[in-house]
Formats: C-alpha cells, structure tokens, sequence
C-alpha cells in the first residue's frame, strides 16, 4: 500500500506530469474564468493532444483542467456577477455584494479558501472510500452491472426531468450514436449506410470534440456574454492576512467539501446541485443567517467547496465501477479505454501505481491552482478582457486540427463538424446536451451488460429480480423516478389549489 | 430580454424533436436493412436488441414534440430567443466545413491561417493588427505544437503536387 503511494507519488512529480498538470491548471483556470467556455471546452481542446502521452500524463493533464476549471469559475462571479462555470453563480450571491461593498479581496480569498479546500476534502475522501466501494463491487456480475449502469442513466434522466422528453430524445440519440459500427461480439456492421468510414464507429472525441469545441464556441459567436469588463481589483495578488481569518469557517468548509463529495459520486447530480446544497446547508447552519445573500464570506467557501468537491466525487464511480458520473468524467474514461485501461473494482488492483499517481496528481492540481491564482490574481481576471469572439475562432481552429491529429482521419472531421452544428443548435435550444454524451459513453456498457445478463439466464429479464443486489438497484432505480415525478405533481396541485383559493377569495 | 417561459414553449423545440422522432422512426422501419443479423446468435444475444429499444425510447420521447406539431398550444408561437437568424454563426460553419479541403488541398499552415483571418473578418474583429497578428501567432502555435512536438503527420498539400508536377 504505502510502496504503491510512494510509487504514486513519485511519478507525479516526474518532469511530464508535473509539466501536465501545471499546464492542465493554468488552461482550466483561464477557461473557467471565460463565461460560456468552462472546463468541458478546454478538456475536449487538450484531448486529441493527450493521446500521444502515457495515461498518467495525460490524466494529470485533464484532471488540471478539469479541477483548475472550478478554481477559474467563481472569479468572474465574485468579480462581475457572471459566472465562469454555471455551479459558481451560488458564489456569486455573496461574492458580488462583498465587491459591491470594496471586499472583493475578501470575496475572493474565501472562493479560493473553498475551492482548496472542497478539492482536498473530496480527494482524501476518494483515497480511502474507493477501496471500500471497489470492494463492494468486486462482487458485480452483468447483472449488478447493468442494473448500476441502469441507475446511472435513470439519474442523468431524472436531473432534467422539467425537459423530460428531450432529455430521452438525446439519451436515445446518444445510444444510437454508440450503436453505429461493427457489433463488437458479432461483429454485424449496423446503421453504417454502406460505407467503410462508418464501420469503424463514431468515437468519443470526435463527439464530444464537435459538440463543446465547436458547438459551444459557434454560440459565442453571435453572443456576448459579458455585461461589463471593468475589473474591481486593487491588489494583483491575494491578501494573504484575509485567508487567516476566515479559517473560522472551517467546519462550513468541511462540511460543504462532504456534501459536494457525495454529491458528484451519484451521476447526473452535477457541481450547480452541490454547490446548491452547500451553500443551503451553510445557510441554515450558520449563526449569521441574515448575512446570506447579502454579502458573508461563508457563503462563499460553501459554494466554492461544494462546487469543487465535485470533481473527486465524481472519478469514484467512475474508477470503482467505471461509470461516470458526468459528461467530465465520460471524456476521461475515453481516456483510459484508448490506453487500454477499463475502470471497475479491478483497475484499483491491477493498476495501483496509476490510481495512486491519479490521487497524488489530483492533490496537486488543487495546491498549484491556488498558489498560482493567489500569486497572480490579477494576470488571470484580465483573461475576462480577451473578446470571446476572437476566442471562438481560434478555438474551433485547435478543435479541427486536433480531431485530424487523432486518427489522421478527416471522416473524423467531418463528424465533428456534424455533431458542432447539433450541439450549436442543441444549446440554442437549452436542450440537455448532457444526457447525449452520457448516452453515447454509456450505451456499450450497457449493451454488453445486457446482452450477458441475458446470456446468462437464456433471455429471462427475471433475472434481475433474483439477486440481492440487483432488487435493491432495481428499487432504488424505481424510486428515483416515481418520487421526483409525484412530488412534482403534489407541487403543481397545491400550486392550482392556491390559485383556485386566490381566485375565489377575489 | 429573452423570456425563459417562451423560449421553452417555442414551437422551434417540437420541430426538432420531431425531426429526431421521424428519424428514430426511420430508423426502426429500415433496422432489418440496416443491421446483419444473418449470425446463429439468438435474439437476445444478437446485434438489434439494444438498438430496437433505444429507437423505441427515443421514439417514445419524441411522442409530446410530434403532438404538439399537430396540434399547437393555445399561444405557442416561433418566437425562440429574439436572436434572429445567426448568418454570422452560419458564415462560421460554412468556413468550418471548408476546411478539411483547405488541409487537404493547401496544407495545414496556410488553411489555418486562411481560417482564422476570413473567420475573424466575419465576426468582425478586423483591426489590421488583430487580423494579421493573431492568425500568424495561433497558426505557429498550432504548427509547433502538432507538427515539431507531437510529430503528427499531416498530408502532402495536394496543390503543391499538382504545381510540382
């Protein structure tokens, strides 16, 4: 175990990933800091370039962006009310009253206190609740597994339950899209319309890579999303002196970090809800409930710590059962895939050098994105100043070239170019673009789980109603849809019964 | 100011699920063409289960959308967000889909530099240093980092054969 940490540890701090992570960080923060781009822009950017390095290299080099994306986000909402990533927009309730008030200073250290230390709560509770849960899983057959992978999608379905029926258009859409190609275990070619391109399968990248490089970045285009650039800053560094004395805020600190850990464990939730729940829990915790939303510090560290735990919540799943938990975490399992790599309870014992430099690395990206946003403050908030517009072409150009460096193939171009212009109009739409990727990361996994569940009792569903575990996925999967869907209805009858009250009354 | 409640009663949001309806549905009528299922695998263990039931799902979602197509809610309109047609954002994607014929028949530093400077001029950042200045750098960083450190090879610019010929 501790060979394995030190291992872990040491090859973190080797030259490549070390330089990984730095720039991973420093990319996350400047798109984090840019409203309309955030973490998922800049990962799909850096993951055709991520492919010529070693695994471990070239998760550092994503996680940073990843983690360092959160880190950027409150930034702008402490700054201008805008937020860099849209979980930060609960930073913002606190954060733009305190700058409004001449404490941006304080604002900030407190985002920054939070966010560091969500990110190291979540990651010690990754280190040693990954073990257990690998554990638990290790006992898994397909059907346990499919049930899981069921849940999961149950889950991403349910978070956008006010956009229901879209939502299932796109998680269908995101299926199919997995379907395309040669059938792995019969190797059929299905829906390739006659062509050879098609039969070797619309791949992740090129998806994603379309999607958010292009589709995101094709919105910026018409809209400019910033209301003002002026930047309330007197210092270009963070005042240090302020951080001491908000450490008074430890317990909503580790609070937050807990509730934004488990938060991003269950897939789908997301960072908004996590930062949503820490802050609510601060609130009604806090012996200064009138401060909130009004300008208090601790408003601040709960939703920057809630917001950040996310990140390592949701790499649990993702590493114990290899499911991810968000359209993040399914652009990093296209990572491990690639290098032959399958997460599930086994990678914690077949690969216990990688997962420990993976925790090691992820330690360090939350030291080096808080140093270096302390440090250099200033330098990092005039990014808000570079024109999203010039920003969107340059973009879309690194997305072209990239998605060519991946496979040398412009079929792959071409997908991405088809899939910027269904994600440009997808987001035009405010459709859940994200039931779509976790449809398309999701649907092998559960084609193959479903098709060996079947397998193993010769076409019987019944299966699944015959083991422990699986009863118990298959009630939680049922309440998960029923319980939302009645309170909502409860909501909307107290809602008409209100407004019948109110129309009599009158 | 876009109004939250008529972007998402726009009729733009039934027509696009229904589009992706009727394409699901097309899709369930031609799946035995578009699938082999020629192989001794029973159904369950063989290659249409998976797809017929997403087909069906996504058909299922598409219900509502394709409802409201034919019958309208009272009030629902076109009216999506008050932007307009987004001929910049066309122009865009147009330039976009012209640059793999860029790669292939220019090469990759002079498309991207030709990318970058016609797509700056349509989004209108065209001060001359801007103009000149940021294609040039972008286009070296892209050169340096794929070509020299990733050693990704790119093809032969196929108007170079052609002129050397």
């Amino acid at each position: 175990m501790l060979e394995h940490f030190l291992a872990g540890l040491s090859a973190t701090f080797s030259l490549a990933n070390f330089a990984a992570l730095f720039f991973g960080s420093i990319v996350g923060i400047v798109v984090g800091i840019l409203p309309g781009l955030g973490p998922m822009v800049g990962m799909v950017v850096l993951l055709p370039v991520s492919f010529n390095f070693s695994p471990d290299v070239a998760l550092s080099l994503l996680l940073g962006v990843f983690c360092g994306g959160y880190f950027g986000g409150a930034i702008p909402a402490v700054l201008l009310r805008t937020p860099g990533v849209p979980s930060s927009l609960i930073t913002s309730f606190d954060g733009y009253p305190l700058t409004q008030k001449g404490e941006a200073q304080t604002a900030l250290s407190a985002s920054l206190l939070g966010s560091f230390g969500g990110g190291i709560i979540s990651v010690i509770i990754l280190i040693f609740l990954a073990p257990v849960l690998a554990r638990v899983a290790a006992s898994f057959g397909p059907p346990e597994y499919f049930m899981v992978a069921v849940f999961g999608v149950v889950l991403v379905v349910m978070a956008f339950r006010q956009r229901l029926s879209k939502a299932l258009i796109l998680l269908g859409l995101g299926f199919w899209f997995s379907c395309v190609g040669i059938d792995g275990p019969t190797l059929s070619p299905r829906f390739c319309f006659g062509t050879l391109s098609m039969q070797n399968g619309l791949h992740i990248v090129p998806i994603c890579l379309g999607l958010f490089g292009i589709g995101q970045t094709l919105i910026l285009v018409e809209r400019e999303i910033m209301k003002t650039k002026h930047i309330n800053l007197s210092r270009s560094s963070l005042d240090f002196s302020k951080l001491w004395r908000l450490m008074k805020y430890w317990r909503t600190l580790a609070r937050s970090g807990i509730i934004g850990t488990f938060v991003g464990l269950l897939p789908g939730t997301g960072s908004i809800l996590a930062s949503f729940l820490s802050y609510d829990a601060a609130k009604k915790l806090s012996r200064e409930k009138e401060r909130f939303g009004k300008g208090t510090p601790e408003g601040c560290i709960a939703s920057e710590a809630g917001n950040n735990a996310v990140p390592a919540g949701t790499m649990i799943p993702l590493l114990t059962l290899g499911i991810p938990g968000d359209a993040l975490c399914a652009v990093l399992l296209g990572v491990f895939t690639i290098n032959g790599i399958y997460p599930g309870p086994l990678l914690l014992v077949k690969e216990p050098v990688l997962i420990n430099t993976l925790y090691c690395s992820m330690l360090m990206i939350n030291i080096v994105s808080f140093v270096m946003l302390a440090l250099w403050l200033k330098p990092f908030a005039m990014v808000i100043r570079i024109p999203g517009k010039l920003l969107s072409i340059s973009i879309m150009a690194i997305s072209m070239v990239g998605i060519y460096a991946v496979n040398a193939r412009f079929f792959d171009v071409g997908v991405a170019l088809v899939m910027g212009v269904l994600g440009y109009i997808l987001l035009r739409l405010e459709w859940p673009v994200v039931t779509l990727v976790m449809g398309v990361v999701l649907g092998a996994i559960v084609e193959n789980r479903l098709r060996q569940t079947l397998s193993l009792s010769d076409g019987n569903i019944s299966i699944l109603f015959e083991r422990p575990i699986c009863i118990v996925l298959v009630v939680l999967t049922v309440l998960t849809v029923v319980i939302p869907l009645l309170l909502d209805w409860r909501r909307v009858k107290m809602k008409q019964k209100q407004e019948s009250n109110i129309i009599i009354q009158e | 100011m876009v109004n939250e409640n008529q972007h998402s009663a726009s009729r733009a949001h039934d027509l696009f699920g229904m589009l992706l309806g009727l394409f699901a549905l097309f899709m369930l009528i031609t799946i035995k063409w578009q699938i082999d299922t020629s192989g001794p695998d029973p159904f369950y263990k063989g290659p249409m289960i998976f797809p017929l039931i997403i087909l069906l799902i996504m058909l299922a979602g598409s219900i509502p959308s394709m409802w409201r197509m034919i019958k309208p809610l009272p009030g629902s309109s076109w009216y999506l967000d008050g932007d307009g047609i987004p001929y910049r954002t066309i122009a865009v994607a147009v330039l976009l889909a012209f640059f793999p014929l860029g790669l292939t028949y220019l090469g990759l530093e002079i498309s991207t530099w030709l990318f970058l400077f016609t797509g700056l001029q349509i989004v209108k950042q065209n001060a001359l240093p801007k103009l000149i200045g940021i294609p040039l750098g972008i286009t070296a960083a892209i050169y340096l980092v794929f070509k020299l450190f990733l050693d990704i090879w790119f093809p032969t610019p196929l108007l170079f054969e052609l002129l050397m010929e």
